[in-house]
């Protein structure tokens, strides 16, 4: 199993005030390549970056090419993952993408992930006028061109429902040939088939626990021996999934230093997301931290409520034996979230179940919320320091399991897993 | 553990969808949307109580809208909406995995 960090820049407001201090974007953004470099110095695989708009407190990470650039001259091993680039073509034409990915290909000396996805926000699609029933095959036009364009000398153009464009020679081309592994972001499980079926990795954004991983995983990988219709020149087969970090010597400062912040993240992600609210956002005046923090602890995991299992999935998961003690049950919860919050050994105890599972990759959130960047960075120093090297010393283990999934894989294989 | 698909113990229902899969297979993606789309408003035909309460109002809302959309009749019963005839590979995929899921996951 390989490790990553992944990254929406969330700054939420101060408590008190309807705007950011002047200096916190900046800071933000410096402190976050500051945490990828000491990620790249103790062996952290990989880095994903989200593309967002107009999420405000949620994501301020709109140009997230620009990021990975200036990420890119700070780190030297560790891989550039856009998680991903939306690909509707009123967000991004695809020309342009390929552009940016190749560019960014040739600065990192061939490091690039080329995430892909649709974006599913009110707040963005009608920001960028696309429509909702339009976006999954905007997605999949715009996505397949794309890739053709890195990797055809010259692209032959096209003139589809949604891309329109004669042929051009479109330059630079990316340094991995035939062009970047391919993701596709899958926050619902079925997704995570239309990855399988298109040869591309599947970039879990929904939190499974182990257990809902296994059998998703035997899925995938079936999927991609007997019924995958490449959607690129290379398959990219892997499984990664996301979860919340915060790692500290003792279960108590884990929790006093990460909880609030992972709840912050389900709760903004909630409040954007969801179908009822997720366009009635008032930008420039909500104080959506603010709202999050007068809301009873009870609460905070979102305004979906009880019965709600997606967006995140930090939604009930079933609570049948919850234990009595306080902070044995804020680990347990964190636990059956798929979270990754408490000691060393607590989180190792879950990532043995995703190793179990087969997970490919493991992307942590150490970034949300409220968190200060010391602590983000302890964090990130104590994993990749206590946690990351009993699975890095497993890791062939698991590319023989890979091997035996993908014998019989017809198409050449493009993976970094 | 057996392919997702085998494991739906309704013989009408377990067909339609393994037509779908060869639908699928075979590039006619429209009418892979319908026949998941059919067999999902079957589930909850068969038993209303799967659109009541929060679970119930997730199982309409979070249906695919890309082109199909689930509602609710006024007498309670679900119904498939088409806004288009023609769908992608993807939007194909995304339907047919949805009501396999969801009907191996209600048992039926």
């Amino acid at each position: 199993m390989k490790f990553g960090l992944f990254y929406e820049h969330q700054l939420p407001k101060p408590y008190d005030d309807e705007q950011w201090d002047p200096d916190q974007e900046h800071q933000l953004l410096k402190n976050a390549l500051d945490q990828i470099e000491l990620a790249d110095q103790l062996g952290f695989d990989y880095v994903f970056e989200v593309e967002h708009h107009f999420l405000e407190e949620y994501s301020h990470s709109s140009a997230p090419e620009i990021f990975l650039a200036a990420a890119s001259q700070r780190t030297k091993n560790i891989r550039l993952g856009h998680g991903i680039v939306v690909m509707p073509p009123r967000y991004n034409h695809p020309a342009r993408v390929a552009e940016r990915i190749a560019t960014l290909d040739l600065v990192s000396d061939g490091r690039v992930e080329f995430g892909t996805g649709e974006s599913a926000s009110e707040m963005e699609m009608g920001g960028f006028g696309v429509r909702r029933e339009e976006k999954k095959s905007m997605w999949e036009e715009a996505t397949r061109e794309c890739v053709k364009m890195m990797s055809e000398t010259p692209y032959g153009g096209v003139e589809g429902a949604f891309v329109g464009m004669p042929s051009r020679n479109v330059i630079p081309k990316p340094l991995q040939k035939p062009h970047p592994p391919l993701w596709v972001a899958s926050s619902r499980r079925e997704t995570t088939m239309v990855a399988a079926r298109l040869g591309m990795g599947s970039l879990g954004f929904a939190f499974e626990t182990p257990e809902e991983l296994e059998e998703r995983v035997e899925q995938y990988y079936q999927l991609v021996r007997e019924e995958c219709y490449p959607m690129g020149k290379a398959v990219n087969p892997a499984l990664a999934v996301l979860s919340v970090l915060s790692c500290f010597d003792s279960d108590e400062e884990a929790i006093d230093k990460g909880l609030e912040a992972a709840q912050f993240f389900a709760y903004s992600l909630g409040y954007y997301y969801n179908p009822f609210t997720g366009g009635s956002h008032e930008p420039g005046k909500m104080n959506i931290y603010k709202r999050f923090m007068d809301t009873p602890p009870e609460q905070r995991w979102g305004p979906l409520g009880e019965g709600f299992r997606g967006f995140g999935g930090f939604q009930g998961a079933a609570i049948a034996e919850e234990p009595k003690d306080e902070v044995t049950r804020a680990l347990w919860r964190a636990a059956q979230r798929g979270g990754c919050i408490g000691t060393p050994e607590f989180i190792k105890d879950t990532l043995r179940k995703y190793e179990a599972s087969h997970l490919d990759l493991m992307i942590f959130v150490a970034q949300c919320g409220a968190r200060k960047h010391e602590d983000v960075m302890e964090s990130i120093h104590r994993t990749g320091t206590k946690v990351i090297p009993e699975f890095k010393e497993r890791h062939e283990q698991h590319q023989r399991w890979r091997a035996q999934q993908l014998n019989g894989v017809e198409y050449p294989v493009n993976s970094s897993i | 553990m057996p392919p997702k698909l085998e494991r739906i113990k309704d013989d009408s229902l377990r067909r339609s969808l393994t037509a779908a899969q060869e639908s699928l297979r075979a590039g006619h993606f429209g009418d892979v949307v319908h026949r998941a789309s059919d067999a999902y408003a079957e589930m909850l035909r068969r038993d209303p109580d799967l659109m009541k309460g929060p679970l119930g109002m997730r199982r309409i809302l979070f249906y695919p809208r890309l082109g199909a959309r689930l509602i609710q009749e006024q007498d309670g019963s679900p119904a498939v909406i088409y806004d288009r005839e023609t769908f992608t590979f993807s939007e194909a995929i995304t339907y047919f995995e949805f009501a396999v899921d969801s009907l191996v996951r209600e048992g039926l």
